[in-house]
This record gives C-alpha cells, sequence and structure tokens, in this order.
C-alpha cells in the first residue's frame, strides 16, 4: 500500500520499525550481554549495560563442569537424525503425490497436515507405554524416531509444495527422449529438487531442535538434548542467571544463524502453507 | 510388467507415511481414547469404568483453574498478536528502509525454543534483576513489577512472554496477506479520494478474512498445547495459579500417577483441537476445491 510516500515520512517510518525491532529483539540481546558477565554483575543493582569486564567464562564453566557437550550432541544427532530419517520416508511419498496427482491427493493431504495440530499429549502415553515396554527411554533412538513421527507430516506436505513448482512438462520431455523412471528421478527432478529438499532439511532441523514438549518428557539425562540443559537450569538451585544465559546463548546462537538464511521457509512451514 | 508397476509405484510409495501416520496418531489417540475409560493408575489398567474419569475431572478444582487459565491465556493471546501483528505489517508495507534486515528480527523469537523463551523472560521479569532493574537505573525508582511472584497476574505473564514469541510470526502473514492485495483495488480507492487509514479500515483489512482465519487456527492450537513455555516460566505456580491443561495431563500422567484421568484430559483437549482444526480443514478443502 501507500505507492508514494514523502522522503521524511519514509525516514519516520523506518525509524518506528527500528524502535519496534529493538524492543522485540532486547530479551534476546540482554541475554547475549548478560552471558559476557561475571556472576555478580549480571544480578547487580542498577545494571550494566557495556560498561563491564566482558569475559567467556560462563561458557568455559558451562562447557566443562556442566557437561554441555553431551546435551549439545544429543541434540545434533535428534535434530538431524529425526529430519533425515522423515526426509528418506516423505521424499518417495511426496513425489508421487506432486507428480501422479490423484483426485484425493489434496485431500489426503491435508488430512495429514491437520495431523501436525494434534496436542502431544493425545499421544504422550500410548509412546510412553511403549517407550517403557522395550526398554527405550532416554535413548537417541527413541527421541529420533518420535520427533520424525511428529515432523513427518510437515515434511511431507513442504517437499510436495516444492515439488509442485517442478514444470511437469520438462519431466515429459524426459520422457519423451526415452528416459527411464530412474533416471528422470536421479537426472531431470533431483537437481530441480535440491533446494526444496534443502528447505526442509533446514525448517525441520530447526523445529525439531527447538522441540521440548518430547524431550523433557521421554529424556532424563542419556539422551537429553538442549531444551532438557536450559530446563534444569529454571529449576531454583541459587542464583546462576550469567552461566544460565551462557547456556541459552549456546542452545539459540545455531538457530539464529540456520534462521537468518530459513526465514520465509519457517514462515511457510509454521503457517502450514498459509504465508508462501 | 513395467507399466504395472509404474502404475502401482505412486501408492506403494505413499503407503509407509500414510500407514506411519494413520498408527501413530489416530491409533496412538485411539488407544489414549481407551485408556481414558479405564482406572489406569501408574501403570495402564485395562479394567473399564465407563465415564468415571470424566466425572472426575470435572469435579477437580486443577482442572477447572486449567481451563480457566487456557480461556484467559488463549484470548489475550489471539487478540493482542493478531493486533500487534497486523500493526507492525502494516508499519512495515509504509516501503521501509532495509525490511530485508528487519524481517529476520521480527520472526527471531520465533525461531527459538519455548524454553528459552520461557527462561529468558522468567529472569528478565523476575523482580529485582531484570526489566525492573532496569527502569530504576532509568531513573523509574517506583517501578514495580512483580506480576510472575503472584498467583493473580502470573499467567499474564505468560500471555507477554508468548506475544512476544508470536507476534513477528503473525506479522509475517498478514505482511504476506497485505501484499496479495490487488493494487488495482487500492489506486481505485485513492483516486475515489479514500485516505491512507480508511483504506486500510475499510478495504485492505477486511479482503484479508482468510489471513485472519489460518492467523486464528494456528494461534488457537498453539494456544491449546501451550507446555514448555509455562514449565520453564512459571513451572505451573505460584501454587498451581498458572495450570495449564497439559501440564494438568503431565502433572496427573506421571507425577501423580493417575493415568486414566490424564489420558481423559488428554481426549478434551484432542476434542477442542478437533473442534477448530476440523471446520477450518474442511472450509480450506472446499476453497482448494474451487479453483
Amino acid at each position: 500500500m501507500a505507492r508514494a510516500v514523502t522522503p521524511a515520512r519514509k525516514t519516520v517510518n523506518t525509524a518506528a520499525a527500528w524502535i519496534v525491532a529493538l524492543i522485540i529483539f532486547f530479551p534476546i540481546l540482554w541475554t547475549i550481554l548478560t552471558s559476557f558477565k561475571p556472576e555478580p554483575v549480571a544480578v547487580a543493582s542498577p545494571p550494566v549495560f557495556l560498561n563491564f569486564d566482558w569475559s567467556f567464562d560462563n561458557y568455559r564453566t558451562v562447557i566443562q563442569q556442566r557437561g554441555y557437550g553431551q546435551f549439545f550432541w544429543n541434540s545434533v544427532v535428534i535434530a538431524f537424525g529425526s529430519t533425515i530419517l522423515g526426509m528418506i520416508i516423505a521424499i518417495p511419498a511426496a513425489w508421487a503425490m506432486a507428480f501422479v496427482h490423484g483426485p484425493r491427493t489434496k485431500d489426503l493431504l491435508m488430512w495429514m497436515l491437520s495431523t501436525k495440530m494434534m496436542p502431544a499429549a493425545g499421544v504422550l502415553v500410548p509412546i510412553y507405554l511403549i517407550a517403557v515396554y522395550f526398554k527405550m527411554l532416554d535413548t537417541q533412538i527413541l527421541l529420533t524416531v518420535v520427533l520424525m513421527l511428529m515432523n513427518l507430516p510437515i515434511i511431507i506436505w513442504m517437499l510436495y509444495t516444492y515439488f509442485r513448482e517442478i514444470p511437469v512438462d520438462i519431466l515429459e520431455a524426459a520422457r519423451m527422449d526415452g528416459a527411464t523412471l530412474f533416471n528422470e528421478i536421479v537426472y531431470v527432478l533431483t537437481p530441480m529438487a535440491v533446494p526444496g529438499i534443502a528447505s526442509t532439511l533446514l525448517l525441520n532441523v530447526i523445529l525439531a531442535w527447538n522441540e521440548s514438549f518430547w524431550t523433557l518428557n521421554l529424556t532424563a539425562f542419556n539422551a537429553a538434548p538442549l531444551t532438557k540443559f536450559i530446563a534444569g537450569f529454571s529449576s531454583p538451585q541459587g542464583l546462576f542467571y550469567a552461566k544460565l544465559s551462557a547456556a541459552s546463548v549456546m542452545a539459540f546462537l545455531p538457530i539464529l544463524i540456520l534462521g537468518w538464511f530459513s526465514q520465509k521457509q519457517l514462515v511457510r512451514g509454521l503457517t502450514f502453507g498459509a504465508v508462501k | 510388467m513395467i507399466d504395472r508397476l509404474q502404475q502401482w509405484l505412486p501408492r506403494l510409495v505413499l503407503a509407509p507415511s500414510f500407514i506411519v501416520i494413520l498408527l501413530f496418531v489416530y491409533g496412538f489417540i485411539a488407544y489414549t481414547g481407551v485408556l481414558s475409560f479405564t482406572d489406569s493408575k501408574m501403570l495402564a489398567s485395562y479394567d473399564f469404568v465407563g465415564f468415571e474419569n470424566y466425572a472426575k475431572l470435572f469435579g477437580l478444582t486443577n482442572w477447572k483453574t486449567a481451563l480457566v487459565n487456557l480461556a484467559i491465556f488463549a484470548t489475550l493471546y489471539i487478540v493482542i498478536c493478531s493486533v500487534v501483528g497486523l500493526l507492525i505489517a502494516i508499519l512495515l508495507d509504509q516501503k521501509i528502509r532495509a525490511e530485508g534486515l528487519l524481517r529476520p528480527i521480527y520472526l527471531y523469537p520465533m525461531a527459538l525454543s519455548f524454553i528459552v523463551t520461557g527462561t529468558a523472560w522468567k529472569w528478565f521479569l523476575d523482580p529485582g534483576i531484570g526489566l525492573e532493574n532496569i527502569m530504576h537505573l532509568w531513573g523509574w525508582d517506583s517501578f514495580s513489577f512483580t506480576w510472575i511472584k503472584d498467583r493473580d497476574f502470573a499467567i499474564y505473564t505468560l500471555v507477554i512472554a508468548a506475544v512476544w514469541q508470536s507476534s513477528g510470526f503473525v506479522m509475517a502473514m498478514f505482511l504476506a496477506g497485505l501484499r496479495g492485495v490487488d493494487n488495482e483495488i487500492i489506486r481505485a480507492a485513492q483516486i475515489d479520494g479514500a485516505t491512507g487509514i480508511r483504506i486500510y479500515t475499510r478495504i485492505i483489512v477486511p479482503m484479508m478474512r482468510p489471513v485472519f482465519l489460518s492467523a486464528f487456527v494456528v494461534l488457537m492450537h498453539l494456544a491449546i498445547k501451550v507446555y514448555d513455555l509455562v514449565i520453564a516460566m512459571t513451572g505451573g505456580g505460584p501454587g498451581r495459579a498458572t495450570e495449564m491443561p497439559a501440564t494438568f495431563m503431565y502433572s496427573y500422567t506421571f507425577t501423580r500417577n493417575q493415568m486414566g484421568i490424564g489420558a481423559t484430559s488428554a481426549v478434551i483437549m484432542l476434542m477442542m483441537i478437533f473442534a477448530i482444526v476440523v471446520p477450518y480443514v474442511y472450509s480450506e478443502l472446499s476453497r482448494g476445491g474451487r479453483r
């Protein structure tokens, strides 16, 4: 809207937008700043903004004393493991739906997607009971499989929307030239689908990385990822605000970086396609 | 032979996903439903007790608290997120400089885990450490903000954190909606002498009805599912003042060993979600059909 905007007006609007952005970003900024403060400075009254002795001590303490490495590794394994596992199941399915469009494809897709909205609480007890039965509580495998199940609908759906954007004419041309199904998939489809697959991968790694309902409830220590690590800090055992901040920063920094590159996919995936 | 394979292949490759979703979502939901009619305590039991758990559930003060909290939380969360999201979207739609740089900042909160958000806000709103302290620094000595420790107000701190987390994302939905409005219509309105605000209130916002609907469904289902934010921020406290259906479900199933009651509360949550999602999916499908 507002096709013609005077330069002065534009400056005012831009300033307003930046102020809003600053307010939104402030808690994140505050956490990052706090993570570099010595513990007493972090809770000092009045608070200190920038003029303190910056140090990485909190990071060092968190990594060395609180076993950050193990939590981080679990997060990596679970987030990437569940996403890749999901992709293996979802790619053929999305391919089939995108290129062999049947009358019920759209219904099936919506049905799959709607399951993503179901509360996890509705399936927690059965999954918990099965995990107990197979003695799989607090294992990476369990978390990987469960998070794969939870994100499968969204993986299929995202892949589907990307695959749909590939022009079918190209496939027909390839078939005319005598390409087999295998060749068609490997040489024609895959190169064109790589960007979509990459975006889907990225979004789902973020989703799985952030997931906390399942990680809080199905892990104790061995398979506990970073979300559990942060949650462990929130139990009231004295003051370690600065260390908690350092731990939080280490948990969300990968996401902030990934998020920068995948903001569009993030919105698209999270809104169930309402926004492309 | 090859031809037949070609024909069946799509169904064949679709089958695993279909079966997995059917079994693990609907199968397990059905199982939860079955458990809700049994007297399961710490372990699953299959002694059926009819609707006893349902009767018990709605007699529990904690469950009533959870429902009231959900109502307060969902209403404020949805309304404030929509208003803030729409306003920011309109602001960003005014040909802002460096918009590409700004958008990710608005979206960042959504990319964080609710656990991180909750923990950060818990400390930020803690009297004596975060916000209160900052206000004192800036000379506002009488500033006091103790909501998070207050039984009557703790629920509103959850709303603050949740709104902070989601409004950027609602903004993104609305922004896409705004950008989708036909320029011709706006130009026609401008020729007719409509001013900026009138164009928004009378033409653009009404045209964005589908976006409002999508935003409502997404926010509503997030509200019903809210769990990690509560755990990280208030742990359901002070007392049980910020109990939500999901935290109730967890504590009855695992801490209090009342699996039957826990399963029952999960069924009620599912019914709430169904009540929102089913009509939405239905309307989306019929809209798709017309296209």
